[in-house]
C-alpha cells in the first residue's frame, strides 16, 4: 500500500536569494502511513506550522515533492487542492476558526455545502458530528455564545463532518485549559482508534506524548523521529 | 456550492449589517428611482399624447395662416388684420369632396361657463378613487365649423351636431363633449338647456359620444370640451380671424396631394409670395413632440445614469471593505474546501443582491415619483410600464455584478494561508 503522506526533500523558503531568506522547511523528508497518530513537535519558529500548511495542501512547497495518497500535490490545480482539503483533510486550529456570523450547525454544515450535499443529508451528517462531540443540543447558538472548549468541539465536529481520512490539528489545545485540552486530545485518540490518521502539531512535549510517533523539528529540519510509549487518557 | 446556498449566505451577510447595507444601497436607490421616474413620465406622457392624437382622428393636415392675424395699416403699424380666411378655405375644401372628410378652424378660447350653480370660475380638478376618471374639471372651449366632428372623430349621441346654418347665422349654440356633459349635467339630458358663456345665453343642442375606449389609459380630459360655432367669436370676444385650420383627408395616401393643392391655393389666395402660411400633416407635429420628449428624456436619463454609476462605485467600495474585513472568513472557507469559484460566486451574489434590493426600493420610490410628477406636470396618473420596471431591476442587478466583480475576484485570489493569518 502506498504511503498516505510522503514528503521528499521538501523546502519552503521565504524571500529566496535575499539576505533575509528564511528556510521554514529545510529539506524535510517524511512518510506517514494510514492509521498513524503523529505529533510534530517544535519550538515556535521551528517550521511546524509551515509543515502543517504544506501537509494540509494550504501551501505549496518551494522545492521537493509531496505525494498525498500517491498523488503529486505540486501537479494539482487550485480547484483540485480545494477538493482535497474538502474531502481528505479535516482541520482543527488553535483559534478554532469558526465563522462568527454563522450558527454552530451552519459552521459544521459548511464543508458539506462545498461538497454539494443536499440540505437533508447535510443536516443529518452535521448533527451526527455534533452528537459525537456532545453539542447536538446547541446547534442554533452562535460561536460567541460558547466557551472556548465548546467552540473547539464545534471545530472538531466541522472537521469530522465529512468523515475525512486525515485530521490535522494545529495546537488544538493551545487556547484551552488543561481539562478541556485533555478532552480534545482524548477525542483525537478515539478518532485514531477508529482508523483516522491524525497529525498533531504542538510545541508541548507533554501533548506530543499522546501520539505513538513523535517527529521533532528544529530550524526547519527533522532532528528526531521516533516511536514512543503513549499516554492513554 | 449551489446558487441557493450562495443566495442564503449573501442574505445572511447583508442582514447581519442592515444599517451599512441601507447606506450602501442609497446611491442605487436614488439612481434607480430617478431613472424610473424620468423614463416612466416621459414615455407615459408620450404614449398618452399619441393615444390622444389617435383619438382625435388621423389623416389631419394643419393649415396655419399667419397674415390674417397681423397686417400693416396705412401708418406702417402692425395691427390685427381682421380678415377671416376660413370661408375661402372651407369653400376650396368643399370642392375636394373626394379627397377631404372635412375642414374646421382649430381654436381654443377661454370663457366662463355657467349652468345653474355650476360655474367654471371655481371648478377644480377632481379624480375618482382610481385616479383615472375625472369627476370635475373646467372644460376646454373650442371654436369649430359644422365639420368639426368629422375632423375630430366625433359622433353625436344626443340632440344634433352643429349645422352649416348655425355657422352662417351666428347661432348661439353649443355641443358638449361627453365628459363636459357629465360634469355639468350628470345623468340628466342637457339638450335644450341654456348655459351662459361669458354672460351670453347659449343653447345646448347636442352631446358627442365619448372617444375614450373602454379600459384605455387616455386622459379623460379628451372629452371635456365645449364646441361653439367659430362665427360666435364676435359675441364672445377674441380676434376675428382664425389662424389655424384642420383639414382631414379621407385616405392617408392622399395627404401629400392635398397638401400640394392647399399650398397652391393659399399661395394664390394670400397673393403675397411670402411664407405667411404653412400646410403640414399633423403627425409631423407629433414627431416633433416625440423627438423633443426623447431628447429631454435622454439628457435626464443620462444624468440619472451618472448617479447610478456613482452608486455602483459605492457598492464596489463597500464590497472591498467587506472583503478585507472578512479575509479570515475567506481563509477558513478556503481551508475547509471552498473553491475560488465558490468565493467569487458568494461575493458576486452578495453585491448583486445588495443592488437588487436597492433596485426594488428604488422602483418603489420611482413609481411613487412617477405618480406625483405625472399629476403635477400633466394632471394625469402615469403608471410605469412593466418593461421599464423589469429593466430598472435588471439594471440594478447588473450594476451589482459589474461593480462586484473586482472585489469578488480579489477575495478569491487571497492565498488560504495568508487569509487564515489575518486578524
Amino acid at each position: 500500500m502506498a504511503n498516505l503522506v510522503e514528503l521528499k526533500n521538501v523546502f519552503k523558503i521565504y524571500g529566496e536569494g535575499l539576505e533575509s531568506e528564511v528556510r521554514a522547511l529545510d529539506g524535510v523528508s517524511l512518510t506517514i502511513q494510514r492509521g498513524e497518530f503523529v505529533a510534530v513537535v517544535g519550538q515556535s519558529g521551528s517550521g511546524k506550522s509551515t509543515m502543517m500548511n504544506v501537509l494540509g495542501c494550504l501551501d505549496i512547497p518551494t522545492r521537493g515533492d509531496y505525494f498525498l495518497d500517491g498523488t503529486d500535490v505540486r501537479e494539482l490545480t487550485d480547484k483540485e487542492l480545494s477538493l482535497i482539503r474538502n474531502k481528505e483533510i479535516g482541520f482543527i486550529f488553535q483559534q478554532y476558526n469558526l465563522i462568527q456570523s454563522l450558527t454552530v450547525l451552519e459552521n459544521v454544515e459548511l464543508p458539506l455545502i462545498y461538497q454539494g450535499i443536499g440540505a437533508d443529508d447535510r443536516y443529518d451528517l452535521a448533527l451526527e458530528a455534533l452528537e459525537r462531540v456532545g453539542l447536538s443540543k446547541r446547534i442554533k447558538h452562535k460561536p460567541t455564545e460558547m466557551s472556548g472548549g465548546q467552540q473547539q468541539r464545534v471545530a472538531i465536529a466541522r472537521a469530522i463532518a465529512t468523515k475525512p481520512p486525515i485530521i490535522m490539528a494545529d495546537e488544538p489545545t493551545g487556547a484551552l485549559d488543561s481539562r478541556t485540552g485533555h478532552e480534545v486530545l482524548e477525542f483525537l485518540q478515539q478518532l485514531n482508534r477508529e482508523g483516522t490518521t491524525v497529525i498533531l502539531i504542538t510545541h508541548d512535549n507533554g501533548i506530543a506524548a499522546t501520539a505513538r510517533r513523535c517527529v521533532r523539528l528544529t530550524d526547519g529540519k527533522i532532528v528526531e523521529d521516533r516511536e514512543q510509549e503513549v499516554d492513554w487518557f | 456550492m449551489n446558487i441557493r446556498q450562495a443566495v442564503k449566505m449573501a442574505w445572511k451577510s447583508i442582514w447581519g449589517k442592515k444599517g451599512r447595507a441601507v447606506l450602501t444601497m442609497l446611491g442605487i436607490i436614488i439612481g434607480i428611482a430617478s431613472v424610473m421616474t424620468i423614463v416612466s413620465v416621459i414615455t407615459g406622457y408620450a404614449s398618452k399624447m399619441m393615444e390622444q392624437f389617435e383619438a382625435m382622428g388621423t389623416n389631419r393636415i394643419q393649415v396655419s395662416v399667419y397674415s390674417n392675424v397681423w397686417t400693416q395699416d396705412e401708418n406702417g403699424e402692425m395691427v390685427p388684420a381682421g380678415k377671416d380666411y376660413f370661408p375661402d378655405v372651407y369653400e376650396y375644401c368643399s370642392g375636394m369632396k373626394d379627397l377631404v372628410v372635412g375642414v374646421t378652424p382649430q381654436a381654443y378660447f377661454s370663457a366662463t361657463m355657467v349652468y345653474g350653480t355650476k360655474t367654471t370660475a371655481n371648478m377644480e380638478y377632481q379624480w375618482d378613487e382610481s385616479g383615472m376618471n375625472l369627476i370635475s374639471a373646467p372644460p376646454e372651449f373650442y371654436y369649430g365649423s359644422d365639420q368639426y366632428s368629422a375632423c375630430s372623430n366625433l359622433t353625436i349621441t344626443k340632440g344634433r351636431d352643429l349645422s352649416y346654418l348655425d355657422i352662417q347665422k351666428y347661432n348661439q349654440v353649443v355641443v358638449l363633449g361627453a365628459q363636459a356633459a357629465k360634469i355639468f349635467f350628470g345623468t340628466a339630458n342637457p339638450v335644450g338647456e341654456t348655459v351662459q358663456l361669458n354672460g351670453q345665453n347659449f343653447e345646448v343642442i347636442g352631446v358627442y359620444a365619448s372617444r375614450i375606449k373602454e379600459g384605455s389609459t387616455s386622459m379623460s380630459t379628451l372629452d371635456n370640451f365645449v364646441l361653439v360655432p367659430y362665427t360666435c367669436k364676435r359675441v364672445l370676444g377674441g380676434e376675428q380671424g382664425s389662424d389655424t385650420f384642420i383639414v382631414v383627408a379621407k385616405d392617408p395616401t392622399q395627404m401629400d396631394a392635398i397638401v400640394t393643392q392647399l399650398d397652391g391655393f393659399l399661395k394664390g389666395l394670400l397673393n403675397q409670395g411670402t411664407n405667411d402660411y404653412n400646410v403640414r400633416p399633423e403627425n409631423q407635429n407629433m414627431d416633433y413632440v416625440t423627438e423633443s420628449l426623447n431628447l429631454i428624456g435622454g439628457v435626464l436619463a443620462g444624468v440619472a445614469a451618472i448617479s447610478l454609476m456613482v452608486g455602483g462605485i459605492g457598492i464596489m467600495n463597500i464590497m472591498l471593505v467587506t472583503v478585507t474585513e472578512r479575509t479570515r472568513e475567506i481563509g477558513i472557507r478556503r481551508a475547509i474546501g471552498a473553491q475560488r469559484s465558490s468565493i467569487v460566486t458568494q461575493f458576486l451574489i452578495e453585491a448583486a443582491m445588495l443592488c437588487g434590493i436597492g433596485g426594488i426600493i428604488g422602483i418603489g420610490i420611482g413609481t411613487l415619483g412617477c405618480f406625483i410628477l405625472g399629476n403635477i406636470l400633466f394632471q394625469m396618473t402615469i403608471y410605469p410600464s412593466a418593461m421599464v420596471t423589469a429593466g430598472a431591476f435588471g439594471l440594478s442587478v447588473l450594476l451589482g455584478v459589474v461593480f462586484g466583480c473586482y472585489p469578488a475576484i480579489k477575495a478569491s485570489n487571497l492565498q488560504p494561508v495568508e487569509a487564515l493569518r489575518a486578524e
